[in-house]
């Protein structure tokens, strides 16, 4: 049959009825969406005024529990336990001391059972009722979407962290679905149960092991750092590993770990309390010699908190390490005041063919306060090392030092100040003095500059000579300049 | 005489064939995108409520990541969106504003503004660019670094950001724009989740205009004033919304917007950093790391993901919309260009069999066919060679066509992030949504084939789009 054009305009007329249709379907899709989800919020808002303050005040611990119980489990309807849900885990990451309470109320108003029944992937009546209540939750409780369902029950059972619910969450671990791993991942972590630990490290090892795992290293591992560090005599196994990146990881994670607890106390060390002596020898026997360049450069942070005669030898090896950035970890690891004595050797990584272990060093010193500054100043004057003189100019700019070396300078006799601001002058970084002298109305300082740096050829000095000379209001000092610009012309 | 009459018969009816076979081509695919496009962001978005963004703001794995905010001539908006990025909700952040040799006070109300000091510091080139003025730094706010360089031009403000970055991603934003507070974490999720090692990824941009702005923060979001803008937002919604989130499913990721990604610093400097042969640097690297990826067999992955929202300021003039889109267009053909080896190459899988051969025949030289057709199909019709009510049914099914796109694209804001808030702009978005494809549509075409024209011509000059601030 030849195609004719009444074919022709029968398709058209057909696509435009379609794409009519289509269109408005959207539409009305659209406005019927908007008003559904209008009156969602409007129910939940509803539900937050009357029940939201009886959450809070158990939560604070200024109502009876039984009596909060009592008026929540008032609540009924279809969506009973989806508007439960949405009003007492509003707060993804309660405070700690509501946590125990948030539990209790889960458990006593059936939550807990609902969501261990969901990541068992039970059908449940509470299932059934879900569904009816809510029909576009049809597929995430029957269908292919249900791993949405099993990872929102997982993620609810870490957020009040229930700690009867760990084996659960480790067979979570190898559920089908990724998200449902990695928020299992996520909520053993914030449960901390002891004996979850060793399925981590194990799913650790098989995401290194096995490329082809859809779980992220970075996951697991963020959750093998969130445990405390008693814990971490799980992973002496893996810092025995053959395989080096395992042997990398672990230690790192300790390390992880160890920074973690040294961020929150001031005067952090680890002894035998804290840190198990078997793992204390591991890292100062076996991983800082390791044939990993990643391994040996772990361990020097560790090491710089263990409380032990041998911590700082072998900190002064890696410090000599043939790898840079094994140099930098321990270069960076050194920078604390119990370290001051180590200075000497601190200022000997200043001339490090690296320029990141260089940059450590000159920053590493500035920690240890007056002792390292005297040393990062006598390297600055002395070294002919073009590149250790640039590294220390800058990091002296960086940590804001100039406007206090100008300030002793201006107050103290001839000393090493003047001579470190030569340096500079020479350098021709003359850019931060000059701007700190812009607006320094200190007359000694300005006086004293002029006299001994107002000949020099640095032209930003020069500039701010001749500024001085026309626009100053001192009268003595705009002398002063005027006399030393005409000499320097002479 | 008779002979050419027969040429001219042929040629039409050749023409139409064309037109037509680009009108199912395009609008087959862009259904295609839609589809995919509502089922995956509507299942992004209930994945939302377990990927809370505590694990990544507390994780001592997120990896840090620096924020290069290139400026020229920005002196309206600057310091307003250095105070917005410095406030980003991020665990380790540094912020990198480099100032392309502004002519205007760019430089000097950052130095006010942030109390900057000049200093000398050393510069250590990876990647060739234009020489330093100066850097500018406050001790007390360690995490912000100001550089003056000489006008070498957006990419190689990128690539002097490059040179000073110390951390493995960075960001580029451009300086007129607003990053919502949690968007650089939502960005860096992908990143951090994925098995597999991801070298960008890609946000959303939305417009700005019209919403009101609190010490650099969207406080409340509203329509723009004028149709021209309304016209915008949902062309964004279009294309960002299903777009760009239809290509990541497919695999075939060719664009993302530098006004807000992130990339890997050493596959970018693997890559030769920002090139300056095109004016869409952004694409171009994308382009570029795919080369590389598939040169040195390597597997990458480049996302896009729809939640992280960076708010930025849409041209409210005809001239600077035309500005923006020729440049685009230019930009896009330069690019292609370019690159034309991965066309129909298997190397490139996805990218070289459905992504490329779209953008340059669907997005690029679509255009011309689009714009020549809305001459040729009325002469057709003059000439008694297409009976006048099938013309008719045509335009009119192309019409409804493009409004069932918007409409669909509008459909998907609202079922998923509902950023407009009130029912009235819901409606008027529909409405714009409908009446997109009747003059708006046509305009921006024109200056899309002005783009192609000015890429047939050579021309190569950055067309700048000055924004004026219609925020309240």
């Amino acid at each position: 049959m030849p195609f004719l054009l009444e074919h022709i305009f029968a398709v058209v007329i057909t696509l435009v009825l379609v794409v009519l249709l289509g269109t408005g379907g959207l539409v009305v899709v659209a406005v019927a969406r908007r008003q559904r989800r209008e009156k969602y919020f409007q129910r939940i808002d509803d539900l937050r005024q009357r029940y939201g303050p009886v959450i809070a005040a158990v939560l604070a611990q200024k109502l009876e529990y039984e009596r909060a119980l009592a008026v929540l489990k008032g609540i009924s309807g279809f969506d009973r336990d989806f508007v439960l849900e949405q009003l007492l885990l509003e707060e993804k990451k309660p405070p700690p001391d509501q946590v125990t309470i948030l539990r209790r109320l889960c458990e006593d108003l059936g939550l807990v059972k609902l969501w261990q029944g969901r990541l068992s992937a039970r059908i449940g009546s509470a299932s059934i009722r879900d569904a009816v209540a809510r029909p576009g939750s049809v597929l995430e409780r029957f269908g292919w979407l249900h791993f949405l369902a099993r990872a929102k029950a997982a993620d609810n059972l870490g957020i009040i962290q229930h700690r009867p619910s760990w084996p659960l969450l480790v067979k979570a671990l190898d559920d089908p679905h990724t998200d449902v791993q990695r928020v299992a991942v996520r909520s053993l972590a914030a449960i901390q149960e002891p004996d979850s630990f060793a399925p981590l490290v194990e799913r650790l090892h098989s995401v290194v092991l096995r490329p082809a795992t859809t779980l992220s290293l970075r996951a697991v591992k963020t959750a093998l750092v969130n445990f405390p560090l008693k814990q971490a005599v799980g992973l002496i196994p893996s810092l025995n590993h053959p395989h080096r990146r395992i042997r990398f990881l672990a230690t790192d994670i300790i390390r992880e770990i160890v920074e973690r607890h040294a961020a929150r106390e001031e005067e952090f060390v680890l002894d035998a309390k804290v840190f198990p002596p078997a793992l204390a020898e591991a890292f100062l026997n076996q991983l800082c010699f390791d044939e990993n360049p990643d391994v040996r450069a772990r361990t020097a942070p560790v090491i710089s908190h263990l409380a032990d005669p041998r911590a700082t030898p072998v900190l002064l090896t890696l410090l000599g390490d043939g790898q840079w950035f094994v140099r930098l970890h321990a270069v960076r690891a050194l920078a604390k005041r119990k370290f001051l004595s180590q200075a000497p050797s601190v200022a000997q990584r200043l001339t490090d063919p690296q320029w990141m272990v260089r940059e450590a060093a000159a920053r590493t010193l500035l920690v240890f306060g007056r002792v390292g500054s005297e040393h990062l100043a006598s390297h600055f004057l002395t070294t002919e090392d073009r590149y250790s003189r640039e590294q220390i100019a800058d990091e002296l700019q960086r940590a804001g030092l100039i406007p206090s070396l100008l300030a002793q300078y201006g107050s103290a006799e001839d000393g090493i100040e003047g001579r470190v601001i030569a340096q500079f002058a020479q350098m021709g970084k003359t850019s931060y003095l000059v701007s700190v002298l812009h607006h320094s109305s200190e007359h000694g300082l300005r006086m004293k500059f002029i006299q001994n740096f107002g000949r020099h050829p640095d032209p930003q000095i020069r500039a701010w000579v001749r500024h001085i000379a026309t626009r100053d209001p001192d009268e003595e000092l705009r002398a002063l300049a005027e006399t030393t610009i005409r000499q320097a012309v002479s | 005489m008779e002979e050419w009459r027969q040429i001219f018969y042929h040629a039409m009816n050749m023409f139409n064939v064309v037109i037509v076979s680009y009108f199912i081509l395009a609008n087959g695919i862009y259904t295609v995108l839609m589809l995919l496009s509502l089922g995956f962001v509507w299942l992004h978005n209930r994945r939302l409520t377990y990927q809370g963004l505590d694990e990544l703001r507390e994780s001592a794995v997120t990896p840090p990541v620096t924020i290069f905010m290139p400026a020229w001539n920005e002196q309206e908006v600057i310091v307003d969106s250095v105070r917005s990025i410095l406030r980003t909700d991020y665990p380790s952040l540094e912020v990198v504003v480099i100032d392309d040799g502004s002519t205007d006070a760019t430089l000097s109300r950052l130095i006010t503004a942030f109390r900057l000091v000049k200093m000398d510091l050393i510069y250590r080139p990876r990647l060739k660019t234009k020489s330093m003025r100066g850097f500018y730094l406050n001790p007390r706010i360690p995490n912000l670094l100001v550089i003056s360089k000489e006008n070498g031009g957006k990419p190689d403000a990128l690539n002097v950001g490059i040179n000073v970055c110390r951390t493995p991603y960075f960001c580029t934003l451009d300086a007129d724009c607003i990053l919502e507070r949690d968007a650089l974490l939502r960005l860096m999720r992908p990143i951090v989740r994925s098995p597999l090692n991801t070298v960008a990824s890609g946000g959303i941009v939305r417009i700005l205009n019209g919403c009101k702005v609190q010490d650099g923060k969207v406080v409340k979001v509203n329509l723009p004033k004028t149709g021209l803008e309304r016209f915008q937002v949902v062309e964004y919604l279009r294309s960002f919304l299903f777009g760009r989130t239809g290509w990541d499913l497919l695999g075939g990721t060719l664009i993302v917007s530098g006004a807000f990604a992130v990339f890997h610093r050493e596959t970018v400097i693997d890559t030769g950093g920002f090139q300056h042969e095109t004016v869409t640097e952004d694409m171009d690297l994308i382009v570029q790391i795919h080369r590389w990826a598939a040169h040195h067999k390597r597997n990458v992955k480049m996302e896009f993901t729809s939640d992280p929202v960076c708010w930025t300021e849409c041209p409210s003039t005809l001239k600077m919309l035309g500005r923006q889109r020729r440049r685009w267009q230019l930009g896009l053909c330069q690019t292609l260009w370019k690159s034309s080896e991965m066309l129909f190459n298997s190397s490139y899988g996805v990218i070289g069999w459905i992504s490329f051969p779209f953008h340059l025949y669907v997005e690029g030289l679509g255009s011309v066919v689009e714009f020549v057709g809305y001459f040729m199909v009325p002469l057709a019709l003059l000439f008694g060679m297409v009976p006048v009510p099938l013309f008719v049914l045509f335009v009119f099914l192309s019409l409804a066509y493009g409004a069932f796109l918007s409409v669909g694209s509008v459909l998907l804001e609202e079922l998923t992030y509902r950023r407009y808030p009130s029912f009235r702009d819901l409606m008027t978005l529909l409405g714009y949504a409908v009446l997109e494809n009747i003059g708006y549509r046509q305009l921006v075409l024109f200056y899309r084939v002005q783009g192609v024209f000015r890429f047939m011509t050579g021309f190569r000059t950055w067309e700048k789009v000055v924004h004026v601030g219609k925020t309240q």
